[in-house]
Protein backbone atom coordinates (compact mmCIF):
# COMPACT_ATOMS: atom_id res chain seq x y z
CA UNK A 1 0.00 0.00 0.00
CA UNK A 2 1.59 3.34 -0.99
CA UNK A 3 0.73 6.09 1.23
CA UNK A 4 2.04 9.50 0.99
CA UNK A 5 3.19 11.38 4.08
CA UNK A 6 0.29 13.39 4.32
CA UNK A 7 -1.50 10.34 4.33
CA UNK A 8 0.64 8.60 6.69
CA UNK A 9 0.44 11.56 9.07
CA UNK A 10 -3.13 11.13 9.29
CA UNK A 11 -3.09 7.71 9.64
CA UNK A 12 -0.63 7.90 12.51
CA UNK A 13 -3.36 10.48 13.88
CA UNK A 14 -0.80 13.50 12.99
CA UNK A 15 -4.18 15.61 11.83
CA UNK A 16 -6.90 15.05 14.76
CA UNK A 17 -8.78 11.52 15.71
CA UNK A 18 -11.20 12.74 12.66
CA UNK A 19 -8.97 12.19 9.91
CA UNK A 20 -7.20 9.09 11.60
CA UNK A 21 -10.59 7.24 11.93
CA UNK A 22 -11.15 8.40 7.94
CA UNK A 23 -7.80 7.14 6.52
CA UNK A 24 -8.34 3.92 8.66
CA UNK A 25 -11.33 3.54 6.64
CA UNK A 26 -9.98 4.39 3.14
CA UNK A 27 -6.86 1.98 3.68
CA UNK A 28 -9.07 -0.83 5.10
CA UNK A 29 -11.07 -0.19 1.90
CA UNK A 30 -7.90 -0.87 -0.35
CA UNK A 31 -7.25 -3.89 1.17
CA UNK A 32 -10.79 -5.08 0.69
CA UNK A 33 -11.05 -3.95 -2.86
CA UNK A 34 -7.30 -5.03 -4.21
CA UNK A 35 -6.10 -1.38 -4.96
CA UNK A 36 -2.60 -0.33 -4.03
CA UNK A 37 -2.99 3.47 -3.43
CA UNK A 38 -5.65 6.57 -3.08
CA UNK A 39 -6.42 8.76 -5.86
CA UNK A 40 -7.14 12.74 -4.75
CA UNK A 41 -10.85 13.52 -6.13
CA UNK A 42 -11.32 16.08 -8.25
CA UNK A 43 -14.91 16.03 -8.85
CA UNK A 44 -17.77 15.67 -6.59
CA UNK A 45 -19.18 13.71 -4.27
CA UNK A 46 -22.23 11.98 -2.03
CA UNK A 47 -22.72 9.66 0.99
CA UNK A 48 -25.26 8.85 2.67
CA UNK A 49 -25.09 9.92 6.57
CA UNK A 50 -25.67 7.67 9.24
CA UNK A 51 -25.47 7.95 13.14
CA UNK A 52 -23.00 5.13 12.65
CA UNK A 53 -20.59 7.99 11.99
CA UNK A 54 -20.49 8.08 16.41
CA UNK A 55 -20.40 4.28 16.32
CA UNK A 56 -18.07 1.41 15.42
CA UNK A 57 -14.45 1.02 14.38
CA UNK A 58 -14.42 4.15 11.58
CA UNK A 59 -16.48 6.12 14.44
CA UNK A 60 -16.12 9.29 16.18
CA UNK A 61 -17.80 11.37 18.64
CA UNK A 62 -20.21 14.14 17.42
CA UNK A 63 -18.26 16.14 19.74
CA UNK A 64 -15.02 15.60 17.64
CA UNK A 65 -17.34 16.76 14.33
CA UNK A 66 -18.28 20.02 15.95
CA UNK A 67 -14.72 20.58 17.11
CA UNK A 68 -13.72 19.70 13.78
CA UNK A 69 -15.85 22.07 12.58
CA UNK A 70 -15.57 25.04 14.86
CA UNK A 71 -11.87 25.19 14.06
CA UNK A 72 -12.69 25.54 10.10
CA UNK A 73 -12.23 21.92 8.32
CA UNK A 74 -13.98 21.71 5.20
CA UNK A 75 -15.03 18.90 2.58
CA UNK A 76 -12.69 18.30 0.29
CA UNK A 77 -14.79 18.11 -2.45
CA UNK A 78 -18.37 19.66 -3.57
CA UNK A 79 -20.48 17.60 -1.84
CA UNK A 80 -24.16 16.12 -1.23
CA UNK A 81 -26.05 14.22 0.83
CA UNK A 82 -27.90 11.03 -0.11
CA UNK A 83 -31.79 10.57 1.73
CA UNK A 84 -31.38 9.91 5.48
CA UNK A 85 -31.05 6.67 7.24
CA UNK A 86 -33.93 4.03 7.25
CA UNK A 87 -36.61 4.45 7.05
CA UNK A 88 -35.47 7.83 5.39
CA UNK A 89 -38.42 9.84 6.70
CA UNK A 90 -39.73 12.74 4.06
CA UNK A 91 -39.09 16.16 3.88
CA UNK A 92 -42.07 16.69 2.71
CA UNK A 93 -45.48 15.51 2.41
CA UNK A 94 -45.09 13.77 5.73
CA UNK A 95 -48.11 15.46 7.38
CA UNK A 96 -50.52 13.73 4.92
CA UNK A 97 -49.13 10.52 3.88
CA UNK A 98 -51.08 7.93 5.78
CA UNK A 99 -48.31 6.36 7.61
CA UNK A 100 -49.47 7.26 11.68
CA UNK A 101 -45.68 6.75 12.83
CA UNK A 102 -44.23 8.86 9.54
CA UNK A 103 -47.48 11.70 10.71
CA UNK A 104 -45.86 11.99 14.26
CA UNK A 105 -43.70 15.46 13.77
CA UNK A 106 -41.27 14.41 16.26
CA UNK A 107 -40.33 11.62 14.73
CA UNK A 108 -40.35 12.78 11.65
CA UNK A 109 -37.42 15.57 13.19
CA UNK A 110 -35.95 12.71 14.97
CA UNK A 111 -34.68 10.61 11.98
CA UNK A 112 -33.40 14.12 10.15
CA UNK A 113 -30.44 14.00 12.27
CA UNK A 114 -30.00 17.69 12.41
CA UNK A 115 -27.57 17.35 14.89
CA UNK A 116 -25.39 16.18 12.80
CA UNK A 117 -26.65 17.68 9.21
CA UNK A 118 -26.25 21.30 10.59
CA UNK A 119 -22.35 20.40 11.50
CA UNK A 120 -22.03 18.81 8.42
CA UNK A 121 -23.58 22.20 6.87
CA UNK A 122 -20.68 24.11 8.64
CA UNK A 123 -18.05 22.49 7.05
CA UNK A 124 -19.72 22.51 3.33
CA UNK A 125 -22.33 19.93 2.87
CA UNK A 126 -25.11 20.23 0.65
CA UNK A 127 -27.83 18.64 2.66
CA UNK A 128 -29.61 17.87 -0.59
CA UNK A 129 -31.00 14.37 0.80
CA UNK A 130 -31.88 12.57 -2.54
CA UNK A 131 -30.86 9.59 -4.24
CA UNK A 132 -30.63 11.60 -7.45
CA UNK A 133 -28.31 14.78 -6.69
CA UNK A 134 -27.31 14.77 -10.08
CA UNK A 135 -30.53 16.15 -10.82
CA UNK A 136 -30.21 19.16 -8.75
CA UNK A 137 -27.12 19.65 -7.47
CA UNK A 138 -26.43 22.51 -10.21
CA UNK A 139 -22.87 21.73 -10.43
CA UNK A 140 -21.27 18.42 -12.19
CA UNK A 141 -17.83 16.45 -11.97
CA UNK A 142 -16.63 17.09 -16.23
CA UNK A 143 -15.28 14.70 -18.03
CA UNK A 144 -12.05 12.69 -16.70
CA UNK A 145 -12.66 13.95 -12.94
CA UNK A 146 -12.49 12.17 -9.95
CA UNK A 147 -15.28 11.39 -7.79
CA UNK A 148 -16.40 9.61 -4.45
CA UNK A 149 -20.36 8.74 -5.83
CA UNK A 150 -22.48 6.21 -2.88
CA UNK A 151 -26.22 5.82 -5.01
CA UNK A 152 -26.05 2.85 -7.14
CA UNK A 153 -28.90 4.59 -9.66
CA UNK A 154 -26.70 7.84 -9.45
CA UNK A 155 -22.89 6.17 -10.13
CA UNK A 156 -23.98 5.50 -13.77
CA UNK A 157 -25.06 8.77 -14.37
CA UNK A 158 -21.45 9.94 -12.92
CA UNK A 159 -19.74 7.66 -15.29
CA UNK A 160 -21.25 6.66 -18.18
CA UNK A 161 -23.54 10.16 -18.95
CA UNK A 162 -21.60 12.71 -17.58
CA UNK A 163 -17.64 10.91 -17.71
CA UNK A 164 -16.51 11.35 -14.36
CA UNK A 165 -14.85 8.75 -12.86
CA UNK A 166 -16.25 6.77 -9.68
CA UNK A 167 -16.95 3.63 -7.71
CA UNK A 168 -19.55 3.34 -5.18
CA UNK A 169 -17.84 4.16 -2.16
CA UNK A 170 -18.77 7.93 -1.42
CA UNK A 171 -18.49 7.90 2.47
CA UNK A 172 -18.02 10.91 4.76
CA UNK A 173 -14.41 9.57 5.08
CA UNK A 174 -13.83 9.74 0.73
CA UNK A 175 -15.70 13.12 0.67
CA UNK A 176 -14.18 15.09 3.36
CA UNK A 177 -10.71 14.00 2.67
CA UNK A 178 -11.07 14.34 -1.00
CA UNK A 179 -9.18 10.60 -1.43
CA UNK A 180 -10.71 7.23 -2.37
CA UNK A 181 -9.59 4.13 -3.50
CA UNK A 182 -7.94 3.65 -6.88
CA UNK A 183 -9.37 1.20 -8.70
CA UNK A 184 -12.44 -0.08 -10.55
CA UNK A 185 -14.38 3.12 -12.22
CA UNK A 186 -11.19 5.58 -11.68
CA UNK A 187 -9.04 3.51 -13.92
CA UNK A 188 -8.75 4.37 -17.78
CA UNK A 189 -8.71 0.72 -19.23
CA UNK A 190 -11.76 -0.53 -16.83
CA UNK A 191 -13.76 1.82 -18.56
CA UNK A 192 -14.14 0.25 -21.59
CA UNK A 193 -16.82 -2.13 -23.13
CA UNK A 194 -15.98 -5.62 -22.80
CA UNK A 195 -19.81 -7.10 -24.07
CA UNK A 196 -22.18 -5.82 -26.56
CA UNK A 197 -25.66 -5.54 -25.48
CA UNK A 198 -28.37 -5.21 -29.15
CA UNK A 199 -32.03 -4.97 -28.79
CA UNK A 200 -33.65 -6.44 -31.96
CA UNK A 201 -36.23 -3.34 -31.06
CA UNK A 202 -35.21 0.53 -31.24
CA UNK A 203 -35.88 1.47 -28.06
CA UNK A 204 -37.09 5.09 -27.79
CA UNK A 205 -39.61 5.00 -24.65
CA UNK A 206 -39.45 5.28 -20.97
CA UNK A 207 -40.74 2.00 -20.45
CA UNK A 208 -38.45 0.38 -22.89
CA UNK A 209 -35.41 1.87 -21.59
CA UNK A 210 -35.85 1.32 -18.35
CA UNK A 211 -37.03 -2.69 -19.35
CA UNK A 212 -34.33 -3.37 -21.15
CA UNK A 213 -31.65 -1.67 -18.58
CA UNK A 214 -33.11 -5.10 -16.00
CA UNK A 215 -32.66 -7.13 -18.96
CA UNK A 216 -29.00 -6.19 -19.68
CA UNK A 217 -28.06 -5.95 -15.76
CA UNK A 218 -29.32 -9.52 -15.28
CA UNK A 219 -27.22 -10.99 -18.35
CA UNK A 220 -24.27 -8.57 -18.05
CA UNK A 221 -22.77 -9.96 -14.52
CA UNK A 222 -19.94 -7.35 -13.92
CA UNK A 223 -19.21 -6.75 -17.28
CA UNK A 224 -18.67 -2.88 -19.16
CA UNK A 225 -21.46 -3.02 -21.53
CA UNK A 226 -21.72 -0.87 -24.73
CA UNK A 227 -25.95 -1.16 -25.70
CA UNK A 228 -26.84 -0.77 -29.34
CA UNK A 229 -30.54 0.34 -30.04
CA UNK A 230 -31.10 2.75 -27.92
CA UNK A 231 -32.85 6.24 -29.50
CA UNK A 232 -33.67 9.40 -28.55
CA UNK A 233 -32.37 9.41 -25.23
CA UNK A 234 -33.52 12.07 -22.87
CA UNK A 235 -32.37 13.02 -18.75
CA UNK A 236 -35.47 10.63 -17.77
CA UNK A 237 -34.45 7.87 -19.83
CA UNK A 238 -30.60 7.69 -19.18
CA UNK A 239 -32.42 8.09 -14.93
CA UNK A 240 -34.36 4.85 -15.70
CA UNK A 241 -32.03 2.80 -17.33
CA UNK A 242 -29.44 4.01 -14.42
CA UNK A 243 -31.74 2.47 -11.99
CA UNK A 244 -33.01 -0.54 -13.85
CA UNK A 245 -28.98 -1.52 -14.45
CA UNK A 246 -28.46 -1.56 -10.96
CA UNK A 247 -31.15 -3.58 -10.11
CA UNK A 248 -31.27 -6.69 -12.42
CA UNK A 249 -27.64 -5.94 -11.82
CA UNK A 250 -24.29 -4.13 -11.48
CA UNK A 251 -23.11 -1.72 -13.88
CA UNK A 252 -21.08 0.98 -12.80
CA UNK A 253 -20.50 1.94 -16.64
CA UNK A 254 -21.64 1.14 -19.91
CA UNK A 255 -21.60 2.93 -23.42
CA UNK A 256 -23.77 4.12 -25.94
CA UNK A 257 -22.16 4.66 -28.45
CA UNK A 258 -22.67 8.09 -30.02
CA UNK A 259 -24.77 9.39 -26.81
CA UNK A 260 -22.43 8.92 -24.41
CA UNK A 261 -19.31 10.90 -24.06
CA UNK A 262 -16.44 8.30 -23.68
CA UNK A 263 -17.86 6.27 -26.78
CA UNK A 264 -18.73 8.44 -30.25
CA UNK A 265 -18.75 5.10 -32.21
CA UNK A 266 -19.12 1.20 -30.79
CA UNK A 267 -14.90 0.56 -32.09
CA UNK A 268 -14.13 3.68 -29.66
CA UNK A 269 -16.10 1.61 -26.79
CA UNK A 270 -13.85 -1.45 -26.95
CA UNK A 271 -11.20 0.61 -27.19
CA UNK A 272 -10.62 -1.31 -30.44
CA UNK A 273 -11.20 -4.75 -28.73
CA UNK A 274 -13.11 -7.68 -29.87
CA UNK A 275 -16.10 -7.86 -27.25
CA UNK A 276 -15.64 -11.01 -24.96
CA UNK A 277 -19.58 -11.54 -25.78
CA UNK A 278 -22.49 -9.86 -27.95
CA UNK A 279 -25.96 -10.51 -26.58
CA UNK A 280 -29.36 -10.11 -28.65
CA UNK A 281 -32.06 -8.76 -26.33
CA UNK A 282 -34.91 -9.67 -28.45
CA UNK A 283 -38.81 -9.05 -28.04
CA UNK A 284 -39.06 -12.78 -25.67
CA UNK A 285 -36.31 -11.19 -23.45
CA UNK A 286 -37.99 -8.13 -23.44
CA UNK A 287 -41.04 -9.66 -22.16
CA UNK A 288 -39.64 -11.56 -19.88
CA UNK A 289 -38.06 -9.14 -17.94
CA UNK A 290 -41.56 -7.20 -18.29
CA UNK A 291 -43.12 -10.22 -16.67
CA UNK A 292 -40.55 -10.00 -13.93
CA UNK A 293 -41.14 -6.63 -12.71
CA UNK A 294 -45.05 -6.12 -13.43
CA UNK A 295 -45.08 -9.10 -10.73
CA UNK A 296 -48.28 -10.95 -10.20
CA UNK A 297 -50.10 -8.01 -11.60
CA UNK A 298 -54.51 -7.49 -10.75
CA UNK A 299 -57.15 -5.42 -12.29
CA UNK A 300 -57.67 -3.81 -8.77
CA UNK A 301 -55.48 -0.83 -7.61
CA UNK A 302 -54.96 0.70 -4.30
CA UNK A 303 -52.16 2.58 -4.01
CA UNK A 304 -49.83 3.99 -6.54
CA UNK A 305 -46.19 5.83 -6.33
CA UNK A 306 -44.11 7.59 -8.77
CA UNK A 307 -40.69 8.70 -8.82
CA UNK A 308 -37.95 6.51 -8.47
CA UNK A 309 -35.25 7.39 -9.09
CA UNK A 310 -36.56 10.93 -7.70
CA UNK A 311 -38.48 12.41 -10.33
CA UNK A 312 -36.98 15.97 -12.21
CA UNK A 313 -38.76 19.58 -12.95
CA UNK A 314 -40.37 17.77 -16.38
CA UNK A 315 -41.44 14.52 -14.89
CA UNK A 316 -43.31 16.72 -12.17
CA UNK A 317 -45.05 18.68 -14.84
CA UNK A 318 -45.78 15.80 -17.32
CA UNK A 319 -47.80 14.09 -14.52
CA UNK A 320 -49.07 17.72 -12.97
CA UNK A 321 -50.48 17.72 -16.75
CA UNK A 322 -52.08 14.42 -16.80
CA UNK A 323 -53.49 15.13 -12.85
CA UNK A 324 -54.95 18.57 -14.31
CA UNK A 325 -58.44 18.59 -13.11
CA UNK A 326 -58.59 15.26 -12.07
CA UNK A 327 -59.75 13.58 -8.49
CA UNK A 328 -57.92 10.25 -7.75
CA UNK A 329 -59.51 7.39 -6.67
CA UNK A 330 -56.62 5.81 -4.65
CA UNK A 331 -53.76 7.40 -2.88
CA UNK A 332 -50.50 8.50 -5.37
CA UNK A 333 -47.63 9.62 -3.93
CA UNK A 334 -45.31 11.71 -5.73
CA UNK A 335 -41.80 11.75 -5.13
CA UNK A 336 -39.17 14.07 -5.55
CA UNK A 337 -36.01 15.78 -4.16
CA UNK A 338 -36.81 17.92 -1.02
CA UNK A 339 -35.03 20.81 -3.19
CA UNK A 340 -37.19 20.00 -6.32
CA UNK A 341 -40.67 21.31 -3.88
CA UNK A 342 -40.37 24.64 -3.70
CA UNK A 343 -40.26 24.91 -7.88
CA UNK A 344 -42.90 22.12 -7.92
CA UNK A 345 -44.56 24.76 -6.01
CA UNK A 346 -44.24 27.87 -7.86
CA UNK A 347 -44.73 25.82 -11.02
CA UNK A 348 -48.17 25.55 -9.78
CA UNK A 349 -47.86 21.62 -9.95
CA UNK A 350 -48.13 20.99 -6.31
CA UNK A 351 -51.93 22.88 -6.37
CA UNK A 352 -52.62 20.47 -9.32
CA UNK A 353 -51.28 17.68 -7.15
CA UNK A 354 -53.11 18.67 -3.98
CA UNK A 355 -56.33 19.09 -6.04
CA UNK A 356 -56.31 16.17 -7.29
CA UNK A 357 -55.68 14.24 -3.69
CA UNK A 358 -52.08 13.68 -4.20
CA UNK A 359 -49.35 13.84 -2.18
CA UNK A 360 -46.31 14.98 -3.55
CA UNK A 361 -43.45 13.51 -0.87
CA UNK A 362 -39.82 14.45 -0.98
CA UNK A 363 -36.24 12.90 0.37
CA UNK A 364 -37.38 9.13 0.34
CA UNK A 365 -39.42 6.10 -1.84
CA UNK A 366 -42.27 3.70 -0.56
CA UNK A 367 -39.39 1.04 -0.69
CA UNK A 368 -37.47 3.10 2.48
CA UNK A 369 -40.27 4.50 4.12
CA UNK A 370 -43.06 1.72 3.97
CA UNK A 371 -46.48 2.05 2.59
CA UNK A 372 -49.94 2.39 4.28
CA UNK A 373 -51.24 -0.19 5.87
CA UNK A 374 -53.52 -2.52 4.24
CA UNK A 375 -52.30 -2.33 0.47
CA UNK A 376 -52.94 -5.11 -1.58
CA UNK A 377 -51.86 -3.94 -4.91
CA UNK A 378 -49.59 -1.37 -5.68
CA UNK A 379 -48.99 0.47 -9.43
CA UNK A 380 -45.39 1.60 -10.01
CA UNK A 381 -43.52 3.30 -13.17
CA UNK A 382 -39.69 2.39 -11.96
CA UNK A 383 -38.47 -1.18 -11.87
CA UNK A 384 -36.32 -0.76 -9.15
CA UNK A 385 -38.97 0.05 -7.31
CA UNK A 386 -40.89 -3.14 -8.23
CA UNK A 387 -38.34 -5.36 -7.64
CA UNK A 388 -37.66 -3.63 -3.99
CA UNK A 389 -41.13 -3.29 -2.69
CA UNK A 390 -41.59 -7.08 -2.61
CA UNK A 391 -38.87 -7.57 -0.49
CA UNK A 392 -40.14 -5.08 2.13
CA UNK A 393 -43.55 -6.18 2.09
CA UNK A 394 -42.52 -10.22 1.60
CA UNK A 395 -45.30 -13.00 1.88
CA UNK A 396 -45.46 -16.10 -0.22
CA UNK A 397 -49.12 -16.48 1.49
CA UNK A 398 -49.90 -13.05 0.69
CA UNK A 399 -48.18 -11.48 -1.78
CA UNK A 400 -48.18 -7.88 -2.61
CA UNK A 401 -49.12 -6.92 -6.25
CA UNK A 402 -46.77 -4.72 -8.38
CA UNK A 403 -48.52 -3.34 -11.24
CA UNK A 404 -45.32 -1.62 -13.39
CA UNK A 405 -46.49 0.88 -16.29
CA UNK A 406 -45.56 3.71 -17.92
CA UNK A 407 -46.41 7.66 -16.02
CA UNK A 408 -49.65 8.00 -17.63
CA UNK A 409 -50.57 3.73 -16.91
CA UNK A 410 -49.94 4.71 -13.05
CA UNK A 411 -51.93 8.30 -12.91
CA UNK A 412 -55.47 6.62 -14.95
CA UNK A 413 -54.74 3.81 -12.04
CA UNK A 414 -54.96 6.48 -9.72
CA UNK A 415 -58.10 7.87 -11.47
CA UNK A 416 -60.12 4.91 -12.07
CA UNK A 417 -58.48 2.33 -9.28
CA UNK A 418 -58.51 -0.33 -12.18
CA UNK A 419 -54.78 -1.63 -13.94
CA UNK A 420 -55.24 -0.76 -17.54
CA UNK A 421 -50.81 -0.86 -18.53
CA UNK A 422 -49.67 -3.58 -21.04
CA UNK A 423 -45.92 -3.90 -22.34
CA UNK A 424 -45.83 -1.99 -25.60
CA UNK B 1 -12.67 -37.03 1.30
CA UNK B 2 -12.02 -35.20 -1.72
CA UNK B 3 -10.54 -31.41 -1.70
CA UNK B 4 -10.71 -29.40 -3.89
CA UNK B 5 -8.72 -26.05 -3.66
CA UNK B 6 -9.72 -22.44 -5.62
CA UNK B 7 -7.30 -20.03 -5.67
CA UNK B 8 -8.38 -16.38 -5.60
CA UNK B 9 -7.89 -12.83 -4.02
CA UNK B 10 -8.27 -12.00 -0.25
CA UNK B 11 -10.75 -9.61 0.65
CA UNK B 12 -11.11 -9.85 4.18
CA UNK B 13 -8.69 -11.63 7.04
CA UNK B 14 -9.61 -14.45 8.95
CA UNK B 15 -9.79 -18.34 8.11
CA UNK B 16 -12.58 -20.16 9.26
CA UNK B 17 -14.20 -24.20 7.96
CA UNK B 18 -18.43 -24.38 8.05
CA UNK B 19 -21.12 -25.82 6.63
CA UNK B 20 -21.45 -23.96 2.72
CA UNK B 21 -24.87 -22.01 2.28
CA UNK B 22 -24.89 -21.77 -2.14
CA UNK B 23 -26.71 -19.05 -4.19
CA UNK B 24 -25.97 -19.88 -7.66
CA UNK B 25 -26.75 -16.49 -8.97
CA UNK B 26 -26.16 -13.18 -7.80
CA UNK B 27 -27.47 -11.59 -4.51
CA UNK B 28 -29.18 -8.27 -3.47
CA UNK B 29 -29.28 -5.85 -0.76
CA UNK B 30 -31.84 -3.01 0.67
CA UNK B 31 -35.24 -4.79 1.06
CA UNK B 32 -34.17 -7.81 -0.66
CA UNK B 33 -32.02 -8.85 2.35
CA UNK B 34 -32.89 -8.83 5.93
CA UNK B 35 -29.91 -8.13 8.28
CA UNK B 36 -31.75 -8.90 11.27
CA UNK B 37 -32.94 -11.99 10.23
CA UNK B 38 -30.20 -12.86 8.18
CA UNK B 39 -31.70 -14.08 5.13
CA UNK B 40 -32.83 -12.74 1.81
CA UNK B 41 -35.95 -11.70 0.87
CA UNK B 42 -36.01 -11.41 -2.61
CA UNK B 43 -38.52 -12.77 -4.51
CA UNK B 44 -38.52 -15.92 -5.84
CA UNK B 45 -34.86 -15.85 -5.11
CA UNK B 46 -33.67 -19.87 -4.12
CA UNK B 47 -32.77 -18.34 -0.54
CA UNK B 48 -35.38 -16.98 0.07
CA UNK B 49 -35.83 -17.15 3.49
CA UNK B 50 -32.58 -19.26 4.25
CA UNK B 51 -30.73 -18.67 7.70
CA UNK B 52 -27.07 -17.86 6.27
CA UNK B 53 -25.77 -17.16 10.02
CA UNK B 54 -22.57 -19.15 10.37
CA UNK B 55 -22.43 -20.19 6.93
CA UNK B 56 -20.36 -20.06 4.12
CA UNK B 57 -22.26 -17.45 1.93
CA UNK B 58 -21.28 -18.72 -1.57
CA UNK B 59 -22.41 -16.89 -4.29
CA UNK B 60 -21.97 -15.62 -7.95
CA UNK B 61 -21.91 -11.58 -7.19
CA UNK B 62 -23.32 -8.96 -5.52
CA UNK B 63 -26.26 -6.85 -7.66
CA UNK B 64 -28.35 -3.91 -6.91
CA UNK B 65 -28.39 -1.39 -4.09
CA UNK B 66 -25.41 -0.31 -2.17
CA UNK B 67 -27.28 -1.78 0.89
CA UNK B 68 -25.65 -4.58 -0.01
CA UNK B 69 -23.04 -3.51 2.89
CA UNK B 70 -25.87 -4.88 5.29
CA UNK B 71 -24.91 -8.69 4.11
CA UNK B 72 -22.61 -7.79 7.03
CA UNK B 73 -24.33 -6.27 9.19
CA UNK B 74 -26.55 -7.38 11.79
CA UNK B 75 -26.73 -10.12 14.47
CA UNK B 76 -26.87 -13.47 12.26
CA UNK B 77 -23.68 -12.58 10.15
CA UNK B 78 -22.41 -15.52 7.81
CA UNK B 79 -19.08 -17.57 8.82
CA UNK B 80 -17.82 -16.19 5.75
CA UNK B 81 -18.39 -14.77 2.00
CA UNK B 82 -16.83 -16.47 -0.80
CA UNK B 83 -17.89 -15.48 -4.17
CA UNK B 84 -16.60 -15.57 -7.87
CA UNK B 85 -16.45 -11.83 -8.82
CA UNK B 86 -15.96 -8.98 -6.17
CA UNK B 87 -17.44 -5.49 -6.94
CA UNK B 88 -18.05 -2.17 -5.03
CA UNK B 89 -20.98 -3.87 -3.02
CA UNK B 90 -19.39 -6.92 -1.82
CA UNK B 91 -16.27 -4.43 -1.07
CA UNK B 92 -18.53 -2.89 1.33
CA UNK B 93 -20.23 -5.79 2.60
CA UNK B 94 -17.02 -7.27 3.41
CA UNK B 95 -15.58 -4.57 5.12
CA UNK B 96 -18.93 -3.88 7.08
CA UNK B 97 -18.66 -7.77 8.15
CA UNK B 98 -15.59 -8.19 8.70
CA UNK B 99 -15.59 -11.69 8.61
CA UNK B 100 -13.48 -13.82 6.64
CA UNK B 101 -13.78 -13.21 2.64
CA UNK B 102 -12.32 -14.78 -0.65
CA UNK B 103 -13.25 -13.17 -4.33
CA UNK B 104 -12.13 -13.12 -7.75
CA UNK B 105 -11.75 -16.58 -8.09
CA UNK B 106 -10.09 -18.75 -10.71
CA UNK B 107 -13.50 -20.60 -11.47
CA UNK B 108 -16.99 -19.67 -10.17
CA UNK B 109 -17.27 -21.57 -6.66
CA UNK B 110 -20.98 -22.15 -7.40
CA UNK B 111 -20.20 -24.46 -10.19
CA UNK B 112 -18.36 -26.91 -7.69
CA UNK B 113 -19.80 -26.52 -3.81
CA UNK B 114 -23.27 -27.66 -2.72
CA UNK B 115 -24.99 -26.32 0.12
CA UNK B 116 -23.76 -28.31 2.70
CA UNK B 117 -20.18 -28.76 1.75
CA UNK B 118 -17.74 -28.34 4.15
CA UNK B 119 -15.46 -25.36 3.01
CA UNK B 120 -12.20 -23.80 4.40
CA UNK B 121 -12.18 -20.18 3.74
CA UNK B 122 -8.89 -18.34 4.43
CA UNK B 123 -8.91 -15.09 3.66
CA UNK B 124 -5.73 -14.47 4.97
CA UNK B 125 -3.91 -16.09 1.62
CA UNK B 126 -7.34 -15.77 -0.28
CA UNK B 127 -7.93 -19.72 -1.15
CA UNK B 128 -10.63 -21.60 -0.19
CA UNK B 129 -10.69 -25.79 0.22
CA UNK B 130 -13.70 -27.33 -0.76
CA UNK B 131 -14.25 -30.89 1.47
CA UNK B 132 -16.47 -33.43 -0.78
CA UNK B 133 -17.54 -36.97 0.11
CA UNK B 134 -15.78 -39.19 -2.37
Amino acid sequence: MQLTDEEKRMLQGEEGLVRQKCMEQLVDLCDVAGADRLVDLDGTGDFTHAAMMSQGRYGFPLEELKALADSGAKFKIPTYSNKVPLPQVPFHGWEKCGIPQHEDPEYNKKLREEEYMSVYRQMGLFTSCTCANYLISSFWPTVGQHCSWTESSAVPYCNAVLGGRTNLDGSFASCFLGKAPYYGMHVTENRYATIVVKSERTLRTEMEWDIFGFAVGELSKLEVPALVGMADATTSKTVKINAALNTGGSIPMYHIPGVTPEAQTLELALNGKQPKETYVIGEKELRDAYDKVNYLPSEDIDFVSLGCPHYNLVDLMRVAHLLEGKKCKVRLWIMTTPWMYDLAKSQGFLKIFDDAGATLLTGTCPAAMGMPDGIKSVAMDSVKQSYYITGRYSSPEDPLHVCYGTKEDCVEAAITGKWRGEWR
Amino acid sequence: MKEIRINGRKQFGGQVTAEALVSKGPLEGFTNQNPMMGWVTEREHPLYKVPYKDKVLVYTYARGSGGFAAFGSGPNLPAAFVHHQSNALSNSAALNGRIPSVTDLEIDPTTVIETGDKVFVNGDEGYIIVYKDE
